[in-house]
Formats: structure tokens, sequence, C-alpha cells
């Protein structure tokens, strides 16, 4: 059995029954008169109560007749319930969008577009029909399942009305932009498979059988509470017996402007010089005005006034958003966080993308390091780039430096036809990252030497790996090549094949990175092509910067949309990791992998998140005592989300469906509960009154 | 039964006894069912021979005689003396015994001025057929001391003492006054010790005669010991039960009903009842039981009883049941 509304029943249980009871031990008010002798009433009244049988338990039977009849009523207002087998009416299902757009007040109320969807909601729970007490029919059932870019099963189907109210009460306002497909898969999923038995021609039956796609049960009507800016709904193919009703929440013509884009870029030649590239969109039918301000770690650097042109209507009523945009150009050498805020002092009916933000790291070149006897055409190449260190080393002074721990400046190192002796662990090349060229780092990281070869050309070579994809390897000629394979155990990865095996190979470890040139460049006519030095950038960016670390000095991996899963990759002795959500005060602990991945999500608000530990911290992370932090934005960005009026039709896969609206359904209240209440009271008012007439 | 909201005290001898009852009751006069022999002449007949004007006998003059009784009108014819004897006539003493504790001064009509009326038209009767009066109260208090006559009774400092009130000694038509201003100086209050003050009333009373004793007999401590003492030596005691309507059936008008707490006006003791038909049915049959109890004991003991109600017309108590019982004639 459960309780419908336990809550109340014990307040009014916590005032109605103590106050019956001390009602009934006040002493019986008597009035009080003077007579002229009592000698005559003791002796019938001894008399009377030596004959009468119960004496003590007269009144308190009227009072254990009074709590029963409490007790029963407070029982009532707790509202049991039993869950029964009783058979099941309609099936509805509820589905609630609760994405960014959702969050527009265009009401006249001041209300979100989700707490009129989730009134609506209410409603459509408040109507189903239930298994009353005197006529035991079929009570409905509802399932309520919340989405955005992610669905979720609120409540599963349930016939409890105070079940599911609070299923709906419970749904959140989220960031992230709407896809109903994924959430009618849900509701699909409770059903039913079809069960086909082919008995056709035969008198037995045959084996049942299920088909993919097919679903049984009985109809379910879905109930869409949304604005209709949703994406999949091609894709949303209800059954034909199924009734599928949309009622848009909110106003087709309300009016938004918005961050649809923000993207920050470092200058390649002078990554001091930050780019801030913003996006913007709006509704409004009339030309608008809005100041765009950037915040530089909170705090405003600059500020722009953008005009927006008028939203175009696209031949129906609903108006082509337009857009617009403003560019940022600042120098900011240090690491920093972004921030973008629109202001407008005319209508803007959602707020949530009016603020966006973004990661910078701080600007970063590389160093580099060569290692050479003597080669004019790798430090000629190399001399051109823009590098924070360049410097050339022979051999000796290398082991001596690194001896003295002098090279953590470097972030690549070109070995040009030597390779550091092997290690104590038999690792042919140290944790590093490396460019080798004319030297062959043995197994087991590296690859076989198998000796000199004749002359051969490049046959093939991986066009989209970054290194190489800038390059044509075509007029590549090599006289003297040197032949290597590959062992199966290796890592290693063939980037370019010449017809007498792999001649450019990239190699990789959990700390080690490297680009092998086997051959010799100065036995080809490779440095008298523009592509070497295209390759020997490509080659250095590629591995000065990480794959990772490059994407990460953009920005990009520090940018995350709501509704997606933050991911983020620490040094691998972080500890006491802890992710601190954007506007809140609790941290929420994080566990890293043994690799240093943390995984948290999918992120529900826009924002900033901030992740901090105990421990190293990488180049691009803030260090506050003993504690590292790193800052990852999610904004919403989303133009589809930002056009937030609310869409009248919505094509399904099979079917248009019109928009119902919300709030003209009837509603049907029971008001027994109150009256419940209503003569709870009555019924302490009356015994009140008796009291105070025969009770002191 | 309910004390008597402003009850009406008599202030005179006209808001006592109206000239009607007065005219009916003068030709009654006090009698006992034992003739008494009294100090002063009185207009009783005695048992002895005396100097009234009912001529009884004759006897011969022997020296000595009162020559005045000498019968003038047979020595004439006989020429010799003869006394006239006449039938000594002797006064009564009626004692009114008149209980005014707390309790009297209840009931509709109010139990206390009936009695007073009683007393009154027993002591106007008394009064003008020249018996000696005497008034006596049982607790009560005096309005105006000074109505009190007669040799006081010693008031006792200690509390337990019983109150009494007394007037005694009055003779003649001359002392109605007085003896109505006493009734009518008399109010009800507290305690009446029925027990102690009958014993000081049979101590100090004198002669023989007619005890009147007026009360409702609702008395704790008993009523047996008291009538014990007053009767004998000489006095016929007639017990007066009044009680006042409500008392008989305390459902009725003016009555009872509902939650009550009842507070004893005479010892403030309190009883806690809710009437019901029940209890109502009770009381009654302890009523009776009570009623019967005084008459059996009276009965026992040669006195008369009278249990009567307060809305009994006066007239109809004195000539009727009072005549019928033998205190009147």
């Amino acid at each position: 059995m459960t309780w419908g509304t336990p809550g109340i029943a014990a307040i009014v249980a916590g005032i109605a029954v103590p106050a019956l009871v001390i009602l009934y031990f006040l002493k019986l008010r008597r009035r009080t008169v003077e007579v002229s002798t009592t000698l005559l009433w003791r002796q019938a009244i001894q008399d009377l109560q030596a004959n009468a049988p119960f004496q003590k338990l007269r009144r308190n039977i009227l009072l254990l007749l009074q709590l029963l009849v409490l007790g029963a009523a407070l029982f009532a207002v707790a509202q049991p319930r039993v869950e029964s087998d009783q058979a099941v009416g309609e099936r509805h299902i509820i589905l609630i969008d609760r994405s960014a757009s959702m969050a527009a007040t265009d009401d006249d109320g001041g209300r979100t577009r989700l707490e009129r969807a989730k009134a609506a909601a209410t409603d459509i729970v408040e109507n189903l029909r239930e298994g009353t007490l005197f006529r035991r029919e079929r009570a409905d059932e509802a399932m309520v399942i919340a989405f955005d870019a992610s669905s979720e099963i609120v409540s599963q189907f349930s016939s409890d009305k105070v079940a599911l109210k609070a299923a709906i009460d419970s749904i959140r306002q989220t960031d992230a932009p709407s896809a109903i497909g994924e959430a009618f898969r849900l509701a699909q999923a409770q059903r039913p498979t079809r069960v086909i038995t082919d008995n056709a021609g035969g008198q037995t039956a045959g084996d049942p059988m299920e088909v993919e796609g097919l679903v049984g049960g009985v109809p379910h009507v879905f109930h869409l509470l949304s604005d209709g800016r949703l994406s999949g709904v091609e894709k949303v193919r209800p059954e034909s017996q199924d009734q599928f009703l949309y009622y848009a929440v909110g106003e087709p013509d309300a009016v938004n402007v918005g961050i649809t884009g923000l993207r920050a870029e470092r200058g390649y030649e002078d990554p001091v010089e930050l780019t801030v590239f913003v996006g913007l969109q709006s509704t409004d039918t009339e030309r608008r005005t809005v100041d765009v301000e950037l915040l530089l770690d909170g705090a405003p650097a600059a500020i722009k006034e953008v005009a927006l042109p008028p939203a175009s209507p696209d031949g129906g009523a609903e108006a082509a958003p337009a857009t617009s945009g403003v560019v940022f150009q600042l120098g900011q050498p240090g690491g920093t966080l972004v921030g973008v805020r629109l202001r407008t002092d005319a209508a803007d009916a959602l707020l949530a993308d009016n603020e966006g933000y973004l990661v910078v790291p701080p600007a970063r070149q590389t160093g580099v390091a060569v290692v050479t006897r003597g080669n004019l055409f790798i430090s000629e190449a190399l001399s051109g780039m823009p590098l924070s260190v360049l410097d050339t080393f022979t051999p000796e002074e290398f082991e001596a430096a690194r001896a003295a721990g002098d090279v953590d400046r470097y972030d690549v190192v070109v070995l040009d036809g030597w390779l550091p002796p092997p290690d104590a662990g038999g690792r042919s090349l140290p944790p590093g990252r490396w460019l080798v060229m004319n030297a062959v780092p043995g197994p087991p990281l590296g690859v076989d030497d198998a000796g000199p070869a004749g002359p051969t050309a490049i046959i093939d070579w991986s066009r989209v790996h970054p290194v190489l994809r800038d390059v044509t390897l075509d007029p590549l000629r090599i006289g003297r090549s040197r032949l290597v394979t590959v062992p199966a155990e290796s890592t290693a990865i063939t980037l370019a094949e010449s017809d007498l095996g792999p001649a450019i190979l990239e190699l990789s470890s959990a700390d080690v990175r490297a680009i092998m040139v086997p051959f010799d460049v100065a036995e080809t006519n490779w440095p008298f092509d523009v592509g070497f030095v295209v390759f020997l950038a490509s080659a250095i960016d590629y591995l000065g910067k990480d794959a990772t670390a490059a994407a990460e000095l953009g920005g990009a991996s520090r940018q995350f949309r709501p509704g997606h899963v933050l991911t983020a990759r620490l040094p691998q002795s972080a500890a006491d990791v802890r992710l601190l959500p954007p506007g809140g005060l609790d941290r929420v602990p994080l566990v890293p992998a043994p690799d240093g991945a943390v995984v948290f999500g999918p992120l529900r608000q826009r924002g900033v998140y901030e992740i901090a530990w105990r421990g190293p911290a990488g180049p691009t992370d803030v260090t506050e005592g003993t504690r590292v932090s790193r800052f990852y934005a999610a904004n919403l960005l989303n133009p589809e989300e930002s056009a937030i009026g609310a869409r009248s039709t919505l094509g399904l896969a099979n079917v248009v469906v019109q928009a119902a609206g919300v709030g003209s359904t009837t509603t049907i209240r029971n008001y027994w509960p109150h009256l419940l209440l209503a003569a709870l009271a009555v019924m302490m008012i009356e015994w009140f009154v008796y009291n105070k007439k025969v009770h002191v | 039964m309910l004390k008597t909201e402003n009850p009406t005290r008599p202030a005179s001898i006209d808001q006592l006894l109206d000239a009607r009852l007065i005219a009916q009751i003068l030709r009654l006069d006090l009698t006992s069912r034992k003739i008494f022999a009294g100090k002063l002449k009185g207009e009783r007949r005695s048992k002895k021979r005396g100097e009234s004007v009912e001529f009884a006998d004759h006897r011969p003059y022997v020296t000595g005689d009162d020559l005045r009784h000498i019968d003038w009108n047979i020595y004439a014819r006989l020429d010799r003396f003869f006394m006239k004897l006449f039938l000594e006539e002797e006064d009564l003493s009626l004692h009114i015994v008149l209980d005014a504790s707390g309790s009297e001064d209840c009931g509709t009509p109010n139990k206390f001025l009936y009695m007073q009326q009683l007393a009154m038209a027993m002591g106007y009767v008394g009064l003008v057929n020249l018996n000696r009066v005497a008034i006596t109260t049982l607790g009560g208090r005096m309005r105006t001391p000074e109505a009190e006559d007669g040799p006081r009774v010693p008031q006792g400092l200690d509390d337990a003492e019983p109150v009494t009130h007394q007037i005694r000694d009055l003779r003649g038509r001359r002392r109605v006054q007085d003896l109505a201003r006493f009734i009518c100086a008399v109010e009800p209050e507290g305690d009446s010790s029925f027990g102690a003050c009958a014993k000081r009333i049979a101590l100090s009373r004198r002669g023989r005669g007619i005890m009147l004793v007026l009360s409702d007999f609702f008395m704790k401590e008993g009523y047996e010991d008291g009538l014990r003492l007053l009767v004998g030596r000489g006095y016929d005691v007639f017990a007066i039960q009044i009680l006042s309507p409500q008392e008989t059936d305390p459902a009725g008008p003016d009555g009872i009903a509902g939650d009550l707490r009842l507070r004893d006006v005479e010892d403030a003791d309190l009883a806690d009842v809710t009437v019901s038909a029940p209890l109502l049915k009770k009381y009654k049959q302890t009523l009776a039981a009570y009623c019967t109890g005084l008459r059996d004991f009276c009965a026992r003991r040669d006195m008369g009883s009278l249990t009567v109600r307060s809305d009994t017309p006066i007239e109809t108590l004195i000539l009727d049941y009072l005549r019928q019982r033998g205190v009147l004639r």
C-alpha cells in the first residue's frame, strides 16, 4: 500500500488527534446550582452507580469511537492506494521537451514554456480515467518521458496520478538541443513486438514470428509537449492505430536574438593575436541593434554594436531567422576564459543563448632541437618556421644536455642519423616527441632494420594524415633507400610506402610519439622539393602539439554542447578530481580512468565547467596552490534552438500533425479530498463547540 | 430544591397572615392529645378545678375557703354554705421550633416563608387563646437583634456552639406584634446542627405543652438524636416536614436538568449529577424512603408527623391537616 499525500495527513493528524484527546480529557462543564441539600442526591447517585455497568468505560468508548472516525478520515486524507492487477484502459505517453528553447518566456504570465508544458501535462494526467470506487472500469495509464538531446523515462506506465504528477514536476530545464527520435524510440521500446503466427492453410498453428519494427499492444496515445523546434521529427513514425497529439507550447512569433556561433582562433604567425568570431541570429521581423560584450576572465574587454537585419518570412507564417556576426580581435598571450554576452533592451524570449564562453589556452610555439652531425637541409628548412626555440646539437652535446635535464623546453627533437643509446628498459626511444631521420629505432617500439636497398619511389601515402595531407610525394625519388619491416606486435603505422616497403612511419606508445623517415634525405631529391619543407613543418607541428593538444590550442576540445558528454584527459597521477558545474556549489567527485580520462555528463547546463585535481598540471592548466584547474565551456550555439518560434505543425514520417494548443483541454478535478478536509475541520469545530458548552 | 433567588422576606404580620386567614383561625384553639398542667390559669380546661367561669361542681364550704366562691343562691334556699367549684382553665405552652438553616431558604414557593407563615398562624392561635408561646430557631440569623425577647440563650464563643434564637413566654393578644416582629427578623442561614440545638432547647424549656418542629429534616447528621431529645418531659412533639415542590419532583417546573454540579447551601458539599430518568426515579425512591423513615420514627416515639409541600395553601394545612391530626381544634 502506498500513500498519496502522507505529509498532509500527518500534519492534519498532528493537529486533530491531540486536539480531540485534549478536548476529551477536559472536565465536563457542569452548571453549579445551589440546592437545599445534597443528601438525597448522593444516595441516589451511589445507588445508581453501584447498579450501572461499565462505569469507567462509558466515556472512553465515546472517545474511542471519535478516534476511529478521525482515523478513518485521516487515512482518507492520506489517500492510500493499493496496486492491483486491474486491467488497464488507454495508454498515454507524454513526451515533454525540456530543451533550451523551452526556457523561453513568451507567455504573458512570465512562465517558461517548460512550465506551461508541465502544467498541460498535469492536465492530461488529471484527465486520465481512473478506476472509481463504485464502478471498476479500466484505469488509464500514462508514461512520462522527458527529452532534450537525450531522453529519460521520468515515470513508467502508471495509473497513479499523484506519482505521475510528481514525475512531471520533477522535470528540470536543460540547455541541450532537442531531438525527439530517441524519446520516441524509447516509448516504442516499451511496447511488445507484434507476434505473427502463420497458420495459413494448415490445421496446426505455425511458429509465432516476431517482425522487426512491428509493435503490438493496445493503441497508444502520444502527447508531445514541445515548441516544435525538434530534430529527428521526420523519423518519428507512429503506428497507424496510435494517436499522436502535438501540443504547441509557445508563440509562433516569439522574438529572440541569440548567439549561434562562437569560435576563437590564434594567429598562426603571431599566436598572441586572438580572434573571436561571434555568430548572431534574430527572429525579430524588425531591424534590431544589439550590444555584444566581450569578457575576458569575467571582466568586460570590448563591446560592439551589431545591427541585425529583420527576419524574412519564408513563405509561411514562420520567419527565417536573420543572421549576422561580429569579430573581436585582441592581443592575448595567456590562457583566458572568453565570454560573449548579448545585451538588448527589446524583447528577447530566450536568455539561454545570450551568453557563450570559450576556453582559450595560452599562446604557445614549439621548441625544436636538432641533433645532427651536420645536415644543411634540415637546419635550413626549420629556420623558416615560427618556432620559439631552434637549437642544433651534436649527439654528444645532446647527451650531455639530456643528462643535465636541460632538454625539457624542446617539444620535438629531430634526430638525424643518430639514436640515443637504449635505456635500461631496452626502449629504443626515450619518452618524448621525435622526428627520426636516417635511423631506425628497433623493437619493441620501432621496426626491424633490414639494411640498405636500392633506388625506389613512393607509390602510396596516407593523404589524410596531418603530416602528409598537405604534400605530394609523387616527385620524390629515393636514390638509396633503407629496407624496414614492421613486426606484427609493433604499433608502427606506415604513412608512406615505396615499392620496397614502408618509407615513412609513425611510432607511438603511451609516452613516445615519433615520425620516422628511415632513408637519408641527402640521397634523394626531396630537399629540393617544396614538399620537404611542408613535410617538416607538418611533422613538427603534429608532433609538437600532439593530435589532441593541437585541437586544444584552438580551444576545440574545451568546447562542449549541452547534451553532450564532457570528456577530458588529465595527467595520469591526478588525484582528488572534482568537477564544479556552472553556478553550482557542490563539486562532483570524478574517478579518472587509469589513463587519466574522466567523463561527466551528459551536460545539462550551459556555462563554464571546472575540473580541479591535485597533481601535475598540463601546459595549459591553471595552478593554484596544490590544486590544478582546467576549464571547459558548454554553449548552446544552436540555430534551431535559438529560432524559438513555436511550430504549428509537425511533419512526422507518415503524418503531419497539427498543433492542438495548450490549455484548451477540459479538466476533471476531484474535489472530494477538499470536501473531506472540510468535513474534518467541521468535525473538529463541532467538537470544540460542544466541549466549550459542556466542559470547563 | 434550588436556593430561592431574592426570597420574599416578610416585614410585618400583614405579610405573614392575611385577614381572611386570621378570621378563620380565630375560631381555633390548640389542643393536645395530652392535657398538661400549666403554670398560669389559662383558657384551657384543666383536670384541676379552678377559677374559670365554667361550673364544675359544688362542695360543702370548709373553713378557709374563699368567700367569693360561696354559692349564695344555694345558701338562700338551703341556708348552708356551698362552694361553687369551677373547672380550672390552664395555659398551654406552644413551643415552635423553626429550622432557620440555609436549606430552608430554598424552593418555589420558599420553604422558609411557608414556615414563617405557619409559625405565625400557630403562634397567633396560641396567643389569642392565652397560651404561652415560645419560638426557637435552629440556626439562622436575626436581622434586628432587638426583636429577640426574653432571656437570651447564651451564645457560645465557640463556633461549634449551636446557634439558636429564641423568644418566649409570650402570652395574650398583645404580644402578637412581638411574635410577628421576631418571626420576620429571622433569616435562614448556615447550618442548623439540629442535635446540639435540640439538646439546648430540651434543657432550657419549661412547663408542658405542644412543640411544633418545622423543618425539612434534611440533616446530614440525622434528625433522630434531636427529635429523641425533644420528645418527652411533658411535651407533645409534632414534626412538620416542609418540602418544596422541586424537592419532591426535581424534573417539574423550576426544577433541574442537564449536567449539573449541585452545591449544598449549608456545607458547600458538591455533587456532580447528570439528571436522567433513572436518576430521577432513584431520587424519588430515596426521598420517599426518607420521608417514610421520618414518619415511622415519629410514630414509634409517639410524635405526630406531617409532610407538607410548600405550595400547599396554608389554610388547607391549618384548617384541615393540623385539625385532622389533633393539633388544633
